[in-house]
């Protein structure tokens, strides 16, 4: 795995688990912090020099994070907003990724090309006319002004890990189908999509951490209170001159949560399709 | 017949049908939107107060830009953040990635490790570097005061050059991980035996990072530069959630200020004026990037 380093002193276990340590406090250590500030009572975060390890363990931050803010409705709404516009990419992605892995395209790279090119335009040059435009159909505060923005902001990494796989899959088998009766559309939803079901999966995770991720947009577009999005909602907790950090630690935590345990899951297939199309910073 | 078309369509206006939806959405989402900037900033669109015109003005716009301080300011701004922040993730990448290359047991801790800055939003990112910066109950401060660093503790996110130095620092951090991501898949694919033919004619390990590792990765380096530049550019959640712009507008970013213009005080012809220039500038760095992987490809 390892070129060239499986001898001399650094091959040592020990250097090894110091390596290894280094890069899991860098990961890890803002969020354990965080979950420790958020168990801490309000009293003993004031307290200098401050302490690391929580004296008196408490939940009350985790209740109060539920109580001054709705908090179960944002995360509702990213929920949602990243489901659909999860399913939307793939839908919108998988279609244009079949006709540029199968169909003879004349300008096949050149669709490809616009398709990646599409995202690298600021998002926030684009903010004032998509505002306009979400203003003028009467989109503002509802789920479809960010949906439809957001397929567009996966629409490259969805389609760059599709069309490699759908490239994987072998013609043989569509063929098959179509001569057993399948019209091509049918072959595509029989045969190709469950076979690239995999590719389908990680195209959708990345889909999906873009679309829980996102801020601009989100704060622009959906401004109501009900509407608000996770990442926005959580920087409402501070006031004009208080900053009550334990709650918004409690409220970092159940938010982190939900997006650690999904990456922790599927992580093989999350850096498998960041290294085929990872487009995000 | 006819219903037997519309089941199994030509090649051709199927080719339309599957790449329809991709296309309207990057009209209605890109294209349109890019046209109506451009249109929308030759004219004085100010929606509340003001002169409530919505009249043409040529070129006003760009020359209020020009003497704008604030304009060049969040210009400055955004570009030194570029400057920084994407050189520093690619050194800071560079080291994780060489670090989580090694042949452990188990993998998973590290990759998760390197997963997790990556999935976290950008503003959860600055909220918890703020409290990490935070002058009297901070992270960072107890630490230099441990280790008699400082006398006084270090005034953060209150302090332009500090509140500075504390956004690249965050920013590095978030992004350092997908730098890492993109570089250890890269590190991975060269061959073991380069190694070991180096390691026969006795090259050092340093020789052999610089004359193997660092040109086998070139391409992975690049493609990781082009997006981290190009995300560098749109700066926006990490120094809005630490410091507002603040203290002053010392760490505003044109992001920031366009988002202040246009939906804070709702002049749309100005704000787009300012967008365009952002535009110009990312393309400027966009072509430049991608003239370069012409001649490497």
């Amino acid at each position: 795995m390892s070129a060239g380093m499986d001898q001399g002193w650094w091959s040592s276990p020990r250097l090894r688990f110091v390596a290894a340590a280094m890069v899991v406090v860098n990961g890890f250590f803002p969020a354990v912090w965080i979950l420790l500030t958020s168990l801490k009572t309000e009293i003993e975060l004031v307290q200098k020099p401050i302490t690391y390890w929580p004296h008196n363990p408490t939940l009350q931050n985790y209740v109060q994070a539920f109580t001054d803010q709705p908090l179960l409705k944002y995360l509702g709404n990213s929920l949602a907003v990243a489901l659909i516009a999860t399913a939307a990419s793939l839908f919108v992605s998988a279609l244009a990724g079949y006709a540029i892995a199968r169909l003879n395209l004349k300008h096949r790279q050149l669709i490809l090309t616009a398709i990646v090119a599409s995202s690298m335009f600021p998002l926030v040059t684009l903010l004032v006319p998509i505002f306009e435009t979400m203003r003028a159909l009467n989109l503002l505060n509802t789920y479809t002004a960010l949906v439809l923005p957001y397929i567009v902001l996966n629409l490259p990494v969805c389609t760059l890990v599709l069309v490699s796989f759908f490239q994987s899959i072998p013609k043989d088998l569509e063929n098959a189908a179509m001569i057993d009766g399948c019209t091509r559309l049918g072959a595509l939803w029989r045969v190709v999509i469950p076979l690239a079901a995999p590719g389908v999966f990680t195209a959708g995770i990345l889909a999906f951490v873009n679309s829980w991720d996102e801020f601009l947009l989100a704060l622009s577009l959906n401004s109501s209170a009900s509407m608000r999005t996770l990442p926005v909602g959580i920087t409402l907790y501070q006031g004009e001159f208080s900053f009550p950090w334990p709650i918004i630690s409690a409220a970092l935590i159940v938010a982190i949560v939900p997006i650690a345990v999904l990456i922790a899951i599927f992580q093989e297939r999350v850096v498998g399709g960041l290294t085929q199309g990872g487009l995000k910073g | 017949m006819a219903f037997e078309k519309i089941r199994d369509p030509s090649e051709k206006t199927l080719a339309v049908l599957l790449l329809a939806p991709a296309f309207l959405l990057i009209a209605l989402i890109v294209v349109y939107p890019i046209g109506k900037l451009i249109y929308n900033s030759f004219f004085d669109l100010r929606l509340s107060g003001g002169s409530g015109a919505f009249a043409f003005v040529g070129l006003q716009n760009y020359k209020d830009a020009w003497v704008d301080r604030d304009f060049w300011n969040a210009a400055s701004n955004t570009i030194l953040i570029t400057l920084i922040t994407v050189p520093g993730a690619l050194v800071v990448g560079l080291g994780l990635a060489m670090l989580a290359n090694l042949p452990f047991k188990h993998k998973w801790p590290v990759r998760l490790a390197l997963l997790l800055p990556w999935a976290l939003p950008l503003s959860f990112a600055g909220l918890i570097f703020a409290w990490f910066f935070h002058t009297e109950y901070g992270f960072v401060n107890d630490v230099m005061r441990r280790l008699w660093l400082q006398s006084e503790p270090t005034m953060w996110l209150l302090r332009p050059n500090w509140a500075f130095t504390a956004i690249c620092a965050t920013i590095i951090w978030k992004t350092s991980s997908f730098m890492a991501l993109i570089l250890l898949a890269g590190l991975q694919m060269i061959p073991k035996s380069l190694y070991e033919a180096a390691e026969v004619d006795g090259a050092s390990k340093w020789q052999q990072f610089w004359q193997i590792t660092i040109p086998m990765l070139m391409p992975s380096i690049v493609v990781a530069l082009i997006f981290r530049t190009i995300t560098a550019l749109q700066t926006f959640d990490i120094p809005y959630t630490m410091t507002k712009g603040g203290p002053g507008n010392a760490t505003e970013t044109l992001a920031m200020l366009i988002h202040k213009t246009t939906i804070e005080y709702l002049d749309m012809g100005y704000g787009s004026t300012l967008a365009v220039c952002m535009f110009l500038l990312s393309m400027v760095v966009t072509s430049f990037y991608l003239r370069r992987i012409g001649r490497t490809a």
